[in-house]
């Protein structure tokens, strides 16, 4: 079974220390939802993970073998058709134009696309039709990981729990892990299997909350407690800075020896 | 196949709006038939008398082969500056440094007077074809240089992500994401380097050479021929806007049709 396994990562921008003692792991099939407030460096350990940036230092094992990412805004090529935006990874992959029109026509209707809007350009369409592409493209290539950096933050209500549904049901048939980044927990709870709480200055776990309920029981109202309860948690309320008090970092985190790099 | 039914349209609209330049270039010979009238045709001839004389230079059979040596000299030394500056443009722009160094030396060449390089190239290649197409060489090299390094600076870095979290293999990114946004840098740049083009060759003919349009303006400058004089001005000044709206600017409008409202 595929796993992503990360040990002390520690990431530095010049200087600052962005993110310290970062240990993680992601087994196939599973959403680990990584929360916690704006700037504790959720983005750059999601850009770490798809190879985006090199940490400073860290051991990664990603036995993962395709993987896709979904970022903040849809980040569609302008110059591209939305049949040719969503075939992207495909054709970096030599699948024939012929091939990649067909799994690209079947992934649209799907997603809610019709056969007209995959003629248009990305700027003849609204922003949900253009997350939805970008979803589209991300899904295509049948990813083992999925990494999603809070894709759906800026689309309303009604579009979100939407394209959530579409989601989790190729996550599910798929057994797709996802690794996805939110500071709406909420969000978290209705469709990660565990969430993991961030804090900033420098970027840590604080702690882990497991979600064992099954997905396809999980109902609004049953989410709105849940989520209630977890606003209720000190350490949450803490790191989200909505309580003063000081925060008991998970110790077990210690207990690897950080590395000693090459003395000069 | 959108693109093939909006073919027909697209160029129908784009020979209409050609009416409007029409109007600005007869209101041009208004004026210019004014000031003639006010000078004196020995001073300024006015637009007729010239068109007169050019009909007159076509049938004599004096016109075309001088064109057609300009040309040639033109094309040689554009298609040279605009195969090596745009390919080392790119190349600067990849990297900051390359970019850096670059900048003043392309501002340096920019300064430097199309005469000065002609007096240069006279020294080095004596009368011959290879001066002209030496200095409309040098002279366009700059402006495509500067022009396809910005455009490779500029690429956003979020489709440079997109690219490299979906693993595009080298030519895609070429192809797929520098050349398409490139694009949009280096047609402004040809354009203004086919002017210049036109204006350096006519230059270094007048001076260093027996043929071409610039050997023909010595000749009728010397026999205080205005008539002459504008005729050959017209005739330039003619394949210059041909080449322009006839084969650049349909290519850029077929290279950015996903741009806001050039496929309208």
């Amino acid at each position: 079974m595929s796993a992503l396994h990360i040990r002390n990562l520690q990431h530095k921008y010049a200087l600052t220390e962005v993110l310290s003692q970062i240990n993680l792991d992601l087994l196939a099939g599973e959403t680990l939802a990584l929360v916690g407030p704006s700037g504790c460096g959720k983005s750059t350990l999601l850009h770490i993970i798809a190879g985006l940036l090199t940490p400073t230092e860290a051991l990664i094992e990603n036995q993962f073998r395709g993987m896709a990412c979904m970022f903040q805004e849809p980040r569609l090529l302008p110059w591209k058709t939305a049949e040719d935006n969503i075939g992207l990874g495909l054709k970096a992959l030599n699948i024939p134009k012929q091939a990649r029109r067909q799994q690209a026509r079947d992934i649209a209707t799907t997603l809610g696309l019709t056969l007209k809007d995959l003629d248009k350009y990305p700027h003849e369409l609204s922003g949900g039709m253009q997350s939805r592409i970008a979803l589209g493209r991300a899904l295509i290539i049948k990813p083992n990981l999925l990494l999603l950096d809070e894709p759906f933050s800026a689309l309303d209500i009604g579009l979100k729990l939407e394209l959530y549904s579409l989601l989790r049901q190729h996550i599910t048939e798929r057994s797709t892990a996802v690794l996805m980044i939110t500071h709406d927990l909420m969000e978290a709870v209705r469709l990660a299997d565990r969430i993991l709480m961030m804090v900033p200055e420098p970027g840590r776990l604080l702690g882990e909350f497991v979600i064992t309920r099954p997905h396809s029981t999980r109902t609004d109202s049953w989410i709105y407690q849940k989520t209630a309860e977890l606003m209720a948690n000190e350490q949450v309320r803490i790191g989200f800075g909505l309580s003063a008090g000081n925060l008991a970092l998970n110790q077990a985190s210690h207990t690897h020896k950080q590395h000693v790099g090459c003395a000069l | 196949m959108t693109h093939f039914r909006n073919l027909v349209p697209n160029t129908l609209s784009y020979l209409w709006s050609g009416w409007g330049a029409l109007a600005s270039l007869l209101l041009f010979c208004a004026a210019w038939q004014l000031a003639a009238e006010y000078y004196g045709a020995l001073v300024l001839p006015g637009p007729i008398e010239v068109m007169v004389q050019l009909q007159h230079l076509i049938n004599n059979g004096t016109a075309v082969p001088e064109l057609v040596i300009s040309g040639r000299r033109t094309l040689y030394g554009l298609s040279l500056a605009l195969v090596v500056g745009s390919l080392l443009g790119m190349l600067a722009g990849f990297s900051i440094t390359t970019s850096m160094l670059a900048r003043p030396l392309v501002t340096l060449l920019l300064g430097m007077p199309p005469i000065a390089w002609l007096v240069l190239a006279m020294l080095w290649f004596g009368l011959g074809d290879a001066t002209p197409v030496f200095t409309v060489f040098v002279a366009c090299l700059p402006i495509v240089f500067a022009g396809a390094m910005q455009g490779t600076r500029t690429l956003d870095n979020h489709l440079k992500a997109v690219a490299q979290v979906y693993r595009l293999p080298w030519h895609m990114r070429l192809t797929d994401i520098y050349l398409p946004h490139l694009a949009s840098y280096l047609f402004p740049a040809w354009i203004t380097a086919l002017g210049t083009s036109w204006k350096v060759v006519v230059m270094a003919e007048l001076l260093s050479t027996a043929d071409g349009v610039g050997a023909a303006l010595a000749v009728s400058r010397a026999q205080l021929d205005t008539a002459t004089t504008l005729a050959w001005v017209i005739a330039v000044l003619g394949v210059l806007l041909a080449t322009e709206y006839l084969v650049l600017e349909p290519i850029k409008r077929h290279v950015e049709r996903w741009r806001v409202g050039v496929s309208q």
